[in-house]
Parts: structure tokens; C-alpha cells; sequence
């Protein structure tokens, strides 16, 4: 008769407030009660305050395998398993768990096993209980939507608690067939999960970037070693020897631009990049209908040199856009104009032309939208290098 | 039973498409969607409610403006059929260019669709002209859930063309049956699109047959000629991957679409500069996934 009352009084004081009330819904209806942390206002009230159970200082996969695997010891009768599997999927991000497949494994492993097999025909055909089948496929949706393969022992594991007939396994089939296909299907595969550092990801976006060269390096400079340079950071340099060369042959009276940010996304991750570009090769104007028609003033190519220059083009480079001549790329730790300024330096030093060559700020792009840089004092279009 | 049911629909019947592995977001959806009758072919998105019909008699007014434009398309109709010469066989290497970006009417073709349109979230998008000259389709993608206690997971926005339509506006279907290949110049992101194909027919159960695959971009100031054979398309209906696979029917295409829907919340911009179709001889397989028999009422239940 102990435990009623026990319930009845937490109850009464949680009708107090709403939100109270609404997370004990979350978590296990059982008995479950865990003193106040704070010792030194327990002598002033003695209050027995049900807390989340998630609510935990150290948030990671060791803890939270350990609250589950306390839920199994504490819980031999499973009272509550759906409701408790529930409120571990929400609480899944928070411990950084999404990803990981043993913490799946060990949420299916919550469901008693043999209990919820269909044994007849009826039962098979009408969704043996329903409530644990759903919450099983929703441990599986959420296993889809952060992309996390299962592997067999999920198959034996769902088939131990639903019978191969179950939702769950039939879901599983399928993830088991569709997610391998989709798994490594883009042309620049990127590890998983993508690197934290700013760093890596930078190298990895520069690479991804430049991969129409493939001849592309990508340098690491860092601006420590300016002894003018204001911000300390590192700078990654992208450029082709294909880009030096159209560099060397443009005039000096057209200056280059540095434009950027712009932004690349690496599935989640976001790296910032600039752009060094030249002025657009303008296209040879194409003959018209009639020039091509009209045979009185025929030149040939072979004997005419001036003739073929009008008629033949060379073959435009990957770096000749129509927006324009792309000479380099790089991307900076701090993405300040200090750092691009930097840059520039580290250029010249690899690129003779560029000592000739004036080279700008640009606020904006024709490659498209662009994320304002950050700059202490700087205007727009100030000139970096004469 | 019925509870069940609800519990069913309520739970799967929002879950939204998502996009491939490689990315570290979603995946295509693949629960078997309990098959309840719908016969709205916007699948609910839409009630009657919401349109405002104009009067009776403007509505005939309008009609009646719009009676020279259709004679004039219906005589066109006549002249090529009696003509009997349609095109059957497309040159390889050329790509026959379907939409082309370089002025604002082309953007008119295309509708535009988000999550907040149907307050299932608060993603925005906009389909204008980029500084280079080209389509920019472009927008934020947000995967904050609004609080109804129905969705689960958000976070989408799509541009589809309208529906192709003969003279008086008869719903008609865009015959790719020559090609085999998609090819889209693209300027992205990095991230990845949805590719959707309709395949809408008359009968509700095609109401929402899509073919599905993932424009994959590098990101970067560089254009990307991406190529997709029809082949590689999977077939889905309403954001599920479904079990028994077939080939696309390229005669039967009822619209084009490409849907930005990630699970990291930010800008998405893809920049378009064509899209088009090519005949490949090179490229001879009929379809990608395995057809076989699956085992009685397991497959699509």
C-alpha cells in the first residue's frame, strides 16, 4: 500500500506546474524518483523531485547507454518500454548519439524478446501490437534520416521481438536494400563524418572545388610569417599551373578582383571561399548567315594567316569562364580582408605577374550572392597592390 | 484498427523526401505507406476552401478572352498531326535544350513550392535571375518543426513545372521518348537536389508516381555539366521509395522538378543554366535496380 500513496503525493505536487506535468508524459510511468542534487537546499525542504532522467551533466554515448542499460536493470517487467524509447530518440541529438549505431541497437534491445511474435494467421495479418511496431519503425525512420545503415544483427534482433512478418523487419529490408545503393553515389565522396577542424574542411572543400584541374596544388601558407600582416591565421591557396600561365598572359592594365566570400557546403559543414578572377575573355564574334554565304572575298586558313586567326580560336580553359578568368582560390582561418591581403602577398611570390598587375576588392560577383567580409577598417574597392 | 490507421497516416504520411547518403542528411523514406483512398489529387495539401473562385460571369468573360489563344494552339495540334512526320529518333551528342535560363519569362514556367506554404515548417525560396544571367533558384531551408504535433521532420523547398497542357487546356504529357539521357549545367553549392520526374496518370493510384534521383553538385565559381541517364531514376510515390521498382515512361512525363531539402538548416542556391535531354548511344542499360518478383504480401504492404 506504500507505493499509491508515494505516486498520489508526487502527484500533488507536480499539478503545481503544468510543464511538469507535461514532462512526466516523457519519460517511464514507473516509480522513479531521484533525490535533489543540490544537497544544500535539501535540509530546508525536503522535496523528492522526479527529474528527467536525461538531465545529466556528462552528455554522451557512455552515459546514455548507461541510462538505458539502467532502464533494463531497474526494469525487468519492461513497464513503459515504448514511452521510454520515445522520450530516448528526443533526447538522441542532445547527447550526440544520432549517428551511432550501437546506440540504436541498444534502444531495439529495450523490446522484450518472443512476447510480440504473431502466432496466427490474424495476428500476422493485423499488425501484432501495433504501438510497438510503430515505435520500432520509428527507431528505424530515425536511423534513415541520419543516414545509418543497419546491419544483420538489427534484422535478428527485430525478428527475435516482432517474427519476420513484423513492420519493423519489412523496414529494415528495405533500408538493408536502398540505403547501400544511395551510400556512396556523389562524384566527390567526402568522409563520414566531415572533419570539425576549419582546416581540414577548408582543404576538403578547396579540393572538391578544384577538381576540374586536376592538376591543381593546394598550398598552406600562413600569414605569421607577413611582418605586416594583422591577423594570424592560416590561408589555403588553390592553383593550377594551367592558371599561371593564363595569369602570364594577361595585360596589366586589367586589374583582378578578389571577391568572396562565398559559401560550399560539405554535408552539414559550411567553408567560406574567395575567389581571384580576372576579367572575362571576351568570345570572337561569330560570322553571320551571310558572311558565311558569301564566297566572293574567300580566304584560306592555310595561306592567310590573318585568316585563321579570324576564323580558328583557341580552345577555352576550364578557368576561361564567361563571368570570368578564375586565376586562384583560397580560403583563410579568420575569411578577413587582412588575410586575403596576406594572400595576395603569398601569391606574388609564386606568381611574378602578379607585381604588374593591379589587383581590387569586389562587394560583389557574378558568381553569385556574396557573404560581406569582415573588415576593421576597410572600404570598398581598396586598392591592395600596385 | 482504426486508431492504428491514424496513428499510421498521422506519423508517415508527412514525412517528406529527403535526399541521399552522401550527404549527411536523409534519406529516401522507405516504409510501406498504408494505401487509403485519396481522392484529392493534391493529397489534402490543398481544400477547395482555399481558392477564391471570381464571379460567374467574369469567370465566362475570361473564358472567352482566352478562346482565340487556344483556337489559335488547336490549329497548331491539327497542322502536326495531319503533318505525321513527329520526330522519332534524336542525334547523338546534341543536347535538345528543354529550358533554357537566360530571361525572366522562362522563370514563369516554373512554380515554386516551400514547407511554409502548407505551414509545415518555415523554409522560403525564390526562383529569379542571377548576376550572371542564368536561373537562381535559391532560398533558406529551415528544419525548425512547427509545434502542431504532427510533423516530425521538415525542411523543403521545390520549383516544378506546371503541369504540360495541350490547346483548351487539356492536361498532356511531355514525350522524352527519344532520349535517354538528363542533362542540367548547373552552378551549385555543394549541396545536393532532388530530381523529380512525374509521371501522373488518369487513374488516382498514378496520381503521384515520381521518379526520383540527386543532382549532386561540386559547389564552386566552376559550371558542372551533370548528365543522368533515365535509367538511374527510382520510382517513389509520395516521398516512399516503393518496392517494386520499374523504368521511367518517357512518354508519359507529366512535370519536371528539382526540390532542395536537406537535413542542415541554411541558404541553398542553385544556379541553372539549362536543362536538357540527349540521346547517348553509348548507354544501354534499361534500368539500374533489380525488378524480381518480391514474396507475396510483403512487397508494398
Amino acid at each position: 500500500m506504500l507505493r499509491p500513496r508515494l505516486l498520489s503525493g508526487v502527484l500533488a505536487r507536480w499539478t503545481g506546474g503544468a510543464d511538469r506535468l507535461q514532462s512526466s508524459r516523457n519519460f517511464g510511468v514507473s516509480n522513479f524518483l531521484l533525490k535533489k542534487a543540490d544537497d544544500s537546499e535539501q535540509e530546508e525542504q525536503k522535496q523528492v523531485v522526479a527529474k528527467s532522467i536525461f538531465d545529466m551533466k556528462e552528455k554522451n554515448k557512455n552515459s546514455y547507454i548507461d541510462m538505458v542499460r539502467k532502464y533494463n536493470e531497474r526494469n525487468v517487467l519492461k513497464r513503459g518500454h515504448v514511452e521510454f524509447i520515445y522520450a530516448a530518440m528526443k533526447h538522441m541529438d542532445e547527447f550526440g548519439v544520432s549517428k551511432d549505431l550501437e546506440v540504436y541497437k541498444a534502444l531495439i534491445g529495450i523490446f522484450p524478446k518472443g512476447k510480440m511474435i504473431p502466432r496466427n494467421l490474424f495476428q500476422e495479418a493485423f499488425q501484432h501490437y501495433p504501438k510497438h511496431q510503430q515505435c520500432a519503425t520509428d527507431i528505424l525512420e530515425k536511423m534513415e534520416q541520419n543516414g545509418v545503415i543497419p546491419d544483420m544483427e538489427v534484422e535478428v534482433m527485430l525478428t527475435n521481438v516482432f517474427g519476420k512478418t513484423g513492420h519493423p523487419v519489412r523496414k529494415f529490408m528495405r533500408m538493408y536494400y536502398w540505403m547501400p545503393k544511395f551510400n556512396n553515389l556523389s562524384p566527390w565522396p567526402l568522409p563520414k563524418p566531415v572533419p570539425d577542424d576549419p582546416f581540414e574542411l577548408a582543404k576538403l572543400a578547396l579540393q572538391r572545388i578544384t577538381s576540374v584541374d586536376l592538376l591543381t596544388k593546394i598550398n598552406t601558407f600562413d600569414s605569421k610569417d607577413l611582418e605586416d600582416s594583422l591577423d594570424k591565421t592560416w590561408i589555403l591557396s588553390a592553383q593550377s599551373p594551367l592558371q599561371k600561365e593564363i595569369l602570364g598572359r594577361l595585360p596589366s592594365d586589367q586589374p583582378l578582383y578578389v571577391e568572396g566570400a562565398f559559401k560550399i557546403w560539405l554535408r552539414s559543414e559550411c567553408v567560406q571561399y574567395f575567389v581571384l578572377r580576372g576579367k572575362p575573355k571576351p568570345y570572337q564574334p561569330r560570322p553571320t548567315m551571310d558572311e558565311i554565304d558569301d564566297v566572293s572575298n574567300l580566304k584560306s586558313p592555310y595561306i592567310d594567316e590573318e585568316a585563321a586567326e579570324k576564323t580558328l580560336e583557341p580552345l577555352r580553359t576550364v578557368h576561361e569562364q564567361a563571368e570570368g578568368t578564375i586565376i586562384a582560390i583560397a580560403a583563410t582561418g579568420t575569411s578577413s580582408k587582412d588575410s586575403l591581403l596576406s594572400w595576395i602577398r603569398f601569391l606574388q611570390k609564386t606568381n611574378p605577374p602578379l607585381d604588374r598587375i593591379p589587383v581590387l576588392f569586389s562587394m560583389t560577383s557574378p558568381f553569385g550572392q556574396v557573404v560581406p567580409v569582415n573588415d576593421s577598417a576597410g572600404n570598398q574597392g581598396q586598392r591592395l597592390s600596385d | 484498427m482504426a486508431e492504428t490507421l491514424k496513428l499510421c497516416q498521422v506519423l508517415l504520411r508527412r514525412r517528406l523526401l529527403k535526399l541521399g547518403y552522401s550527404s549527411s542528411c536523409q534519406a529516401f523514406h522507405t516504409s510501406a505507406r498504408n494505401q487509403v483512398y485519396d481522392p484529392n489529387p493534391k493529397g489534402g495539401f490543398r481544400k477547395e476552401g482555399d481558392l477564391n473562385f471570381p464571379s460567374r460571369t467574369e469567370m465566362i468573360r475570361d473564358g472567352l478572352k482566352q478562346l482565340k489563344g487556344e483556337i489559335m494552339l488547336w490549329k497548331e495540334e491539327v497542322k502536326e498531326k495531319l503533318a505525321m512526320d513527329p520526330l522519332m529518333v534524336a542525334r547523338k551528342g546534341e543536347v535538345d535544350v528543354q529550358w533554357q535560363f537566360n530571361n525572366p519569362e522562362v522563370l514563369a514556367k516554373f512554380q515554386l513550392n516551400s514547407d511554409r506554404d502548407q505551414n509545415h515548417g518555415y523554409s522560403t525560396c525564390e526562383l529569379k535571375m542571377s548576376p550572371s544571367g542564368k536561373g537562381l533558384f535559391t532560398g533558406f531551408i529551415d528544419t525548425r518543426c512547427p509545434k502542431d504535433g504532427i510533423i516530425s521532420t521538415t525542411g523543403y523547398c521545390s520549383m516544378r513545372t506546371y503541369r504540360a497542357r495541350k490547346s483548351f487546356k487539356r492536361d498532356s504529357y511531355l514525350n522524352w521518348s527519344m532520349y535517354n539521357t538528363l542533362v542540367m549545367r548547373v552552378r551549385g553549392d555543394g549541396r545536393s537536389y532532388q530530381l523529380n520526374i512525374a509521371n501522373a496518370g488518369y487513374f488516382d493510384i498514378t496520381w503521384n508516381d515520381v521518379f526520383n534521383f540527386i543532382l549532386y553538385t561540386r559547389g564552386g565559381p566552376y559550371w558542372q555539366l551533370a548528365k543522368i541517364p533515365f535509367s538511374k531514376f527510382f520510382y517513389v510515390s509520395k516521398g516512399r521509395v516503393q518496392d517494386k521498382q520499374r523504368p521511367i515512361n518517357l512518354e508519359l512525363v507529366s512535370n519536371f522538378g528539382i526540390t532542395a531539402t536537406d537535413s542542415s538548416s541554411g541558404e541553398f542556391n542553385l544556379e541553372i543554366d539549362y536543362i536538357g535531354l540527349e540521346f547517348d548511344p553509348a548507354h544501354q542499360e534499361t534500368f539500374a535496380y533489380e525488378k524480381y518478383k518480391h514474396s507475396n504480401f510483403i512487397v508494398g504492404n
